[in-house]
């Protein structure tokens, strides 16, 4: 019987961390005042509470980590392929370190310059299945709207109905979950907040910020409505990711159960 | 009375735009001696044709339009200069040239 709950807890624990992983595309600040180049870091982690990083692009018949699948921005309606500035970094966790991606972007025409990171999918041991998230960020120049709330059709998407990178801590963000540009009804969506500062130049995490009082603080979630639209608000200001679990309509991959994730980053700041 | 109450919803219209769209403007050095700078408002309507001057000690050295890609390319000035973005009163925006890189 003791056998038996401990199988059950171990399984619920590796089902509850597994749930909590998130393709971070970080940069430190998303509303630029005038164009500039700015560092991008991709990581596959546990933002809140960084317990483990991934080696993005891991596979279970190979020891050779897949490239990243499609990497570009979307500035004024132009398309640009980054994925020839993508560089190997190995990113240093607060508990380990892990293979992830650096780039740096000229983002110097006004506007809204939406990035669009489709890593190959990862694949967790803890579960047996592989687990791909299709990531947006973006970063606006001179506060001119532009992108920002695009369709672009991927086959996970959340589509911002407020612009991620102009929120004010204590104020709210609302989506909408997208497979293929349909929305997808009641679709579960996993919150985390980046609870660390990102050393771009060092490719390391600090230090933890907050506690949480209980483990239900750590991935927040909520359900989408009938339309696929969510509201969340946020208490704090820096980068909160949202994933939208299993909404894309690849279901596996290399024979095993694959999860395709839509996530994005919301940039909140603190009135001063 | 009619002619009054139209009045007033027009100025009300026009307060509203005037406060809603923010004029923007982004300057970069093109790095070949030439500085492009961009226009624009914050509801992410075109500044085409809107009115676009550089300045060195007070004098005009440059007065031209924005073209239809709401931007303009021109002469890197020597020494200290203004950029100035003018979609009439109150919807002025100056960059410094040494703000450009």
């Amino acid at each position: 019987m003791k056998l038996v709950l401990a199988s059950i807890s171990l399984t619920l624990l590796l089902v509850a961390s597994a749930s909590a992983h998130f393709q971070m595309v970080y940069t430190p600040e998303s509303a630029l005042k005038q164009g500039g180049t700015i560092p991008l870091r991709m990581v596959f982690n546990h933002p809140f509470e960084d317990e483990h990083t991934m080696d993005m692009g891991k596979q279970h018949d190979s020891d050779v980590l897949s490239p990243v699948e499609s990497f570009y921005v979307v500035n004024r309606g132009q398309k640009t392929d980054l994925l020839g500035s993508l560089k190997q970094i190995s990113f240093k966790g607060n508990t380990n370190a892990a293979a992830a991606f650096a780039a740096d972007y000229a983002a110097r025409r006004m506007g809204d310059h939406l990035f669009v990171f489709q890593p190959a999918p990862y694949f967790e041991a803890n579960e047996d299945a592989y687990i791909q998230q299709i990531t947006k960020m973006m970063v606006n120049v001179a506060g001119m709207p532009t992108d920002w709330n695009s369709v672009l059709g991927l086959k996970a998407e959340i589509v911002p109905l407020t612009p991620p990178y102009a929120v004010w801590a204590g104020s709210t963000f609302s989506g909408i979950v997208m497979s293929e540009g349909e929305p997808v009804p009641f679709a579960e969506v996993e919150i985390e907040y980046l609870n660390h500062d990102v050393d771009v130049v060092a490719n390391a995490m600090g230090s933890v910020k907050y506690g949480a009082p209980q483990d239900s603080f750590v991935t927040l979630s909520l359900i989408a409505d009938a339309n696929g639209t969510f509201t969340f608000g946020l208490p704090k200001a820096g980068w909160w990711g949202f994933a939208a679990l299993e909404v894309g309509p690849d279901d596996e991959y290399k024979g095993k159960e694959l999860s395709q994730d839509a996530v994005i980053w919301v940039q909140a700041k603190e009135m001063k | 009375m009619k002619t009054f109450g139209f009045a007033l919803v027009l100025i009300m219209v026009f307060t509203v735009v005037a406060y809603a769209h923010t004029p923007l403007m982004s300057c970069f050095d093109e790095g070949d001696g030439t500085v492009t700078c961009e226009g624009g408002f914050s509801d992410g309507s075109s500044a085409s044709g809107v009115e676009f001057m550089v300045e060195q000690a007070g004098e005009t050295v440059l007065k031209t339009r924005l073209n239809e890609f709401s931007e303009i390319n021109f002469e890197k000035p020597q020494g200290d200069y203004k950029a100035i973005f003018n979609a009439g009163e109150g919807h002025v925006v100056t960059i410094n040239g040494k703000d450009i890189f």
